[in-house]
């Protein structure tokens, strides 16, 4: 995709994610606008490096580098990057994304139904395996460092 | 791109399921937390047209072509959700590194079912992971996507892009009831390269504890920003070979002998 149809593409779901963020978090769209901005420049910046720079590495990595960055505590400014993007609940951009993945997975439903059922008691007790055993080893370490 | 039908249809969605809002409620020994986000996709589902028909093929088209990057934002708020948090994150890194190892529990555990259930080399595709995209690529590149791993490990992330967000949700809110485990390492569970599994998973675990939501919220996309760039390796020089090896003790369990040698397979 072209970078200025990305960068439309995002300016359209930072719209939709700042309704979300005043209808469900009671932040002011004006207030928040400020940390919207400062995201998309961060995702932004991210697109470019990935362009520019030769190694494959897909842009997202970029993205929560930078994101990373410039709101790690002694990086300058950070804490008032922060105070910005703090008014952009992160619950807030996940509904818009939900919603187009709701409306494309109408094209999953025939293959869903076809799977059959053995497949989808796999899938389950798959999710559980992985979920609990990367808890479990997690809870271990975490537990041994004297962490929690 | 320019498709406002759809963007439309997704800005109704959205107010509808902020207005909603979310439910906490509890249902045996967990607590379940509803999210905005699981109401937009449900809603979103009955929108196509096996159900009530308001979206066309195209659009559905559309907006799965929009996916990836409607997920660019969102990466960018989990960078900054781990920055003020990376000096507690880097402390923490042992129990996120070696966390990931979690995956080859999968094939413990999905193995059996799997050849239980009477699937054959299915298997190696459905329980080698819990198959998101980097997954389909390497069983497409090993294996093939037509052939009977392919079919198993297609089948798990249909399952996965349906029911994936929702589970993960619920199992979240129940396995931290139920478990004596702690809420960070469960967070630190909840990435397995999903971003709408994790932010489901740790939207629970926050709503749960607000106290500690931050951190929460930290550690789940730190481990899902680790699974998306270890996961393929992991998945290519561990779980492959493990489950294979799994495959064959389990079938010489049920059906006594060794499984047949594909042919063209090494």
């Amino acid at each position: 995709m072209k970078l200025k149809e990305t960068i439309f593409v995002m300016i359209i779901v930072g719209i939709l994610s700042l309704v979300s963020n005043f209808v469900g978090y009671q932040n002011g769209i004006l207030e928040s606008m400020p940390g919207m901005l400062i995201l998309i420049l961060i995702s932004i910046a991210g697109v470019l490096l990935s362009k520019v720079i030769p190694i494959k590495i897909p842009s997202v990595a970029y993205i929560v580098l930078i994101g990373c960055i410039v709101t790690y505590p002694s990086f300058p400014g950070a804490s008032v990057l922060s105070a910005y993007i703090s008014k952009v609940s992160f619950l807030s951009l996940t509904t818009p994304i939900l919603a187009y993945a709701g409306i494309s997975i109408g094209k999953d439903l025939d293959a869903f139904a076809k799977t059959g059922w053995r497949i989808i008691v796999v899938s389950i007790f798959v999710f559980v395996g992985t979920y609990i055993s990367s808890a479990i080893i997690a809870e271990i370490i975490l537990r041994s460092l004297g962490q929690i | 791109m320019k498709n406002w039908k759809v963007h439309g249809i997704v800005l109704i969605l959205v107010i509808i399921a902020e207005l909603i809002g979310a439910i906490k409620f509890k249902l045996g020994p967990g607590t379940v937390v509803l999210l905005p986000m699981i109401y937009a996709l449900i809603i979103g589902i009955f929108l196509t047209p096996r159900f009530l028909k308001v979206v066309n093929q195209k659009d559905m088209k559309d907006a799965g072509g929009l996916i990836t990057v409607t997920l660019i934002l969102l990466m960018a708020r989990y960078g900054t959700l781990i920055g003020p948090t990376l000096p507690q994150i880097i402390k923490s890194s042992p129990a996120l590194i070696l966390q990931e190892l979690g995956n080859l529990g999968t094939i413990l555990l999905g193995v059996p079912i799997a050849v239980f259930l009477g699937l054959k080399r299915e298997t190696i595709g459905a329980a080698h992971s819990v198959a998101r995209e980097p997954n389909i690529a390497l069983i497409g590149d090993v294996y093939g996507l037509d052939g009977a791993e392919g079919r198993g490990v297609m089948g798990v992330y249909i399952c996965g892009t349906v029911i994936g967000t929702v589970f993960y949700g619920i199992m979240a809110g129940y396995a931290s009831a139920l478990l004596p485990i702690h809420p960070y390492s469960l967070a630190m569970a909840s990435g397995v390269g999903s971003a709408s599994m994790m932010t489901a998973a740790v939207g629970s675990l926050s709503a749960m504890f607000p106290d500690k939501a931050s951190m929460i919220q930290a550690y789940g996309a730190a481990s899902n920003m680790l699974s998306g760039l270890d996961g393929l390796y992991i998945s290519l020089w561990l779980a492959l070979p493990f489950t294979e090896w799994m495959y064959r003790k389990m079938y010489r369990i049920k059906y006594g002998e060794l499984p047949p040698v594909k042919e063209g397979q090494q």
